[in-house]
């Protein structure tokens, strides 16, 4: 017995011996096994795709492709220049979106179109949202995807090969078998410390709304690129339509975005602290009062709208601190921001694409309490080159042309600086259009149907104007502008607070033809518009909301307490004469 | 008889189930999408399945002697109704619109269970069960009821009576009767005699019949035919106008009417009414070329007084294009979308 267990003992001593052995012999390859950042496997470069998928993928990429990337891929197509973020430049073999280590190509397969192990497919697929790349699933079939980028990935990409084993390289995050971090309150805390010693707050901001000092970053063509405003995962192009997935966080934390400024942090944080990080990052987007993500629109991946802005009723002062009790529990709403391209200056790469209104009313005023993320605070430097009442219709637009003097990329943060600012149109005599008819939606239809216009702007000035037309300067209204106040104005950490006071108007003191009266409990056709003045928007160079409806919730009258009652009781004496009919009848007695 | 029946019965019990998916949010609603401008057909199509789905469901659970009686069929059915306009349809279709669909139906499950007298007396049957009370769970049901109606209808007058804020629905004419003529940077164009000066063969002469043999392919993905690419830099006459009409289309128009040509450009989300969808049937492809041209060039403002409420956010396009830069968009758009611009006669 004893005797079996020293052999044993001394067969396990000899094996183990062997096993430090053949590790020592293998020394370097362990030793490059240990570099590889914690997460991460070694990868298996995928084979050539057939040479028929590549042909059909041409013909998709000149049909659907060409027309932002560029015949040859370059990201030059003749949507190009009016994007910002621009379209991909194929030909550098630079992708944002992987599962690969920082500088590595993509992970594609033409013949696994399997999600987590295919980046540019899923990449198509989902499209890459808050940019012009839409999801292109229900548009094109997965063969579909899987040609173009057969094409695109060995016909447009030139300067690499994704099947050259001597200078490629997968190392593979392996976010599928990770399994995340709870996000509690101390991996959020621990999250919200390491982004500081990290310095991520250094280009995404204190709050991280993007406006760190990194305002002029480029990417690795010299174009414009701003780091990512965490409140907005919507909008995060590595989102995958999924925007309240800390995976997604995870990833992009862990790899990097090839093509900018931000790295990898694969090799100076552990897998536990990426995923405190990400769940910090993911806190932060915004949520309803209750906790729970917003509810994202599929078709736009966008927050889901509601187009009536409704104002609560409060007895007495209405505060002018945003923090107090009153601001704080009344519902915001979120405002879609477009650009405004439909009258000239037109403002193709809006920077606003959203903004935050709460409403307050009394008996006297109207309070509205507009909150929007704007990266950098910019007050005015120069002289608008027209006035701000002017319609500046014949405005030289941007060249278009990237390279050229004046166009959008050279301009890209350069422009000069004019003031933020805000507004919001109402229809004047909203009460008196006729069933069907709105004032036009910018700039009112016509003199006898006009619109108020009411503007804060960061220098510190609230103004009221008249709009009768696209095409028509508009009036001051210098006599309304005594009527309105600003309650607050504050830019701190990327976002504009400003509180503005109107007045309800009253037949006594106003003048119906000329100023918007609130009346409780109707609903009164409202524009936003919204400026970013470090984005040279100034003037109609704009972004602009759709139609929403302020609407002053009325009190709960008292007959919505009595009537239900009353009905309760009429119905019991209904169903006590249905059942006396009832077995009368059947008693074969008549009433 | 009985073979076609299960099939029906299989049919509709998997239909119950992927619904019942759809409303726990299981099984997403857009599984079997519904194709952008297919969408009344298909639904129409799937009810009807779903009708001989449920026939044979019914006849099944005869046979099998657990026949559901007359009166939760209909209960049942009117449900199911209910609850597929709410859950399956995406866009999801407003709640006075679902309401409209509920009342039809209502009165369609109505005729059908009065539809003899013998089955009106079936349907009523359970309703005077519980009136009369004979059996011991009757007569809780009846209590039950006695006391939870006002309760309920209390309720919803309540609910109905306070203050509440629901968007005011806008009805709107989508494609108003267009004018005799239109007049565009000077000049007047005759909507019935005017013909895109770049819908032209190799020899540059007016010819439908060629161009519409250039578009691109119906099906998914509506891809150009393989030898009618209009990026050959050979291309000549239609295709290369094509090229040209994309050029503009991409530096102006896709920000809302977007990269597919269906209506979800980049702004898109902030705007309401939603940009036109291209592909959807029911815009450009049951109208004229010179109709797009008009509403091109004269934008949402330019629309006649049936066209309101002007919420439109479309400029009149003649600020920012020549009529040539016009005409190839409107070009493009019917090369990309695949279909044939309609003739006047």
């Amino acid at each position: 017995m004893k005797n079996s267990f020293n052999l044993k003992a001394g067969m396990l001593l000899t094996a183990a011996f062997g096993v430090i052995l053949v590790a020592g012999s293998a020394g370097s390859l362990a030793f490059a096994d240990e570099a590889l950042p914690e997460g991460f496997k070694k990868g298996e470069l995928a084979p050539e795709p057939a040479a028929d998928m590549i042909e059909a993928g041409k013909r998709v990429y000149f049909t659907k492709c060409v027309w932002c990337h560029g015949v040859d891929g370059a990201g030059d197509g003749p949507g190009a220049d009016r994007l910002w973020p621009r379209p991909r430049n194929f030909n550098q073999g630079t992708f944002k979106i992987r599962r690969t280590a920082s500088g590595e190509l993509p992970l594609f397969d033409a013949k696994k179109p399997i999600p987590g192990q295919n980046d540019l497919f899923e990449t198509v697929t989902h499209g890459l949202p808050g940019s012009a790349m839409p999801s292109w699933e229900g548009i094109l079939t997965e063969e579909q995807r899987l040609q173009v980028l057969s094409f695109v990935t060995t016909q447009l990409v030139k300067d690499r090969k994704f099947t050259d084993k001597q200078s490629e390289a997968q190392t593979v995050l392996q976010l599928d078998d990770l399994k995340p971090v709870p996000a509690t309150e101390e991996s959020v805390k621990k999250g919200a410390e390491l982004v500081k010693e990290k310095k991520c707050v250094e280009c995404h901001g204190t709050e991280g709304r993007g406006d760190g000092n990194a305002f002029n970053l480029k990417d690795d063509w010299g174009f414009s690129i701003q780091p990512a405003d965490w409140h907005k995962c919507w909008n995060f192009r590595g989102s995958r339509q999924d925007p309240y997935n800390v995976k997604n966080i995870f990833r992009t934390f862990s790899t990097g975005i090839n093509g900018t400024p931000m790295p990898s942090f694969a090799d100076n944080s552990t897998v536990e602290e990426r995923w405190h990080i990400a769940n910090f990052v993911n806190s932060l987007c915004e949520r309803e009062a209750d906790g729970t993500p917003l509810a994202i629109d599929p078709l736009a991946d966008k927050p889901k709208i509601n187009f009536v802005v409704s104002s609560g009723v409060v007895e007495g002062e209405i505060p002018a601190d945003p923090e107090h009790e009153l601001w704080k529990n009344r519902a915001r709403r979120y405002v879609a921001m477009g650009g405004q391209i439909t009258h000239k200056p037109r403002n193709f790469v809006n920077r606003i694409d959203d903004i935050w209104v709460k409403s307050l009313y009394n008996d006297k005023h109207v309070v509205f309490m507009f909150q929007w993320d704007d990266r950098t605070k910019s007050v005015a430097t120069e002289k608008l080159p027209w006035a701000p009442t002017e319609v500046n219709i014949d405005v030289k637009e941007q060249d278009p042309k990237t390279g050229e003097e004046g166009s959008i990329a050279a301009h890209q943060n350069n422009y000069t600086v004019y003031n933020d600012a805000i507004a919001m149109e109402t229809a004047v005599k909203w009460k008196e259009l006729p069933a069907p008819i709105k004032p036009r939606y910018l700039f009112g239809s016509n003199e006898q149907y006009p619109v108020d216009i009411v503007k804060w702007e960061a220098d510190g000035s609230l103004r009221a104007f008249e709009g009768t037309g696209w095409d028509k300067d508009f009036a001051e209204r210098d006599t309304y502008e005594e009527n309105i106040k600003i309650l607050h104005s504050e830019w701190k950490d990327g976002r504009w607070t400003v509180i503005i006071q109107r007045p309800l108007g009253n037949k006594k003191d106003q003048d119906y033809d000329e100023d918007t009266f609130f009346e409780m409990g109707q609903y009164i056709p409202t524009v936003f518009f919204a400026w970013d003045g470090h984005n040279g928007d100034a003037g109609r160079k704009m972004a602009v909301s759709a139609f929403y409806y302020t609407f002053l919730e009325p009190p709960t009258p008292r007959e919505a307490y009595i009537y239900p009652v009353v009905i309760a009781f009429g119905v019991v004496l209904l169903e006590g004469w249905v059942l006396t009919r009832r077995s009368n009848k059947r008693k074969g007695k008549t009433l | 008889m009985k073979a076609l029946m299960s099939v029906g019965a299989l049919m509709g019990a998997i239909g119950i189930l992927l619904l019942a998916g759809m409303i726990l949010d299981i099984v997403p609603s857009n599984t079997v999408r519904l194709v952008e401008g297919y969408m009344p057909m298909q639904v129409l199509f799937e009810l009807t399945l779903f009708v001989a789905g449920f026939t044979g469901l019914s006849y099944m659970l005869g046979t099998m002697g657990m026949a559901l009686p007359r009166f939760w069929q209909g209960i049942a059915f009117w449900c199911f109704i209910l609850l597929y306009l709410k859950f399956r349809v995406y866009p999801p279709i407003p709640f006075s619109v679902r309401a409209m669909y509920g009342t039809v139906s209502l009165i369609a499950v109505f005729m059908w269970v009065s539809a003899n007298e013998e089955d009106w007396s079936k349907f009523k049957q359970p309703i005077m069960n519980v009136l009369d009370a004979q059996s011991g769970a009757n007569k809780l049901l009846r209590y039950a009821y006695l006391v939870l109606l006002p309760i309920l209808i209390g309720g919803f007058s309540y609910n109905a009576m306070v203050p509440k804020s629901e968007e005011p629905i806008e009805l709107r004419t989508v494609h108003p009767a267009p004018p005799a003529s239109t007049k565009v940077h000077g000049k007047t164009y005759t909507l019935q005699t005017s013909q895109n000066p770049y819908r032209v063969n190799l020899e540059g002469k007016f010819d439908q019949e060629y161009s519409n043999a250039n578009i691109v392919e119906q099906g998914m993905g509506r891809l150009m035919k393989p030898n009618a690419n209009p990026w050959d830099k050979d291309a000549q006459g239609y295709l290369k106008y094509v090229r040209e009409g994309g050029e503009i289309f991409f530096q102006n128009c896709h920000f809302c009417h977007g990269d597919n040509l269906n209506g979800r450009g980049l702004h898109a989300f902030a705007f309401n009414p939603i940009p036109a969808n291209f592909t959807d049937p029911g815009t450009i492809a049951q109208l004229q070329e010179t109709f797009i041209f008009w509403r091109v060039a004269k934008g949402g403002i330019g629309l006649p007084n049936e066209g309101f409420p002007w919420a439109s956010v479309m400029p009149p396009w003649e600020q920012h294009l020549t009529v040539d830069e016009i005409w190839k968009v409107i070009l493009f758009e019917y090369w990309h979308t695949g279909y044939y611009p309609r003739t006047w006669d």
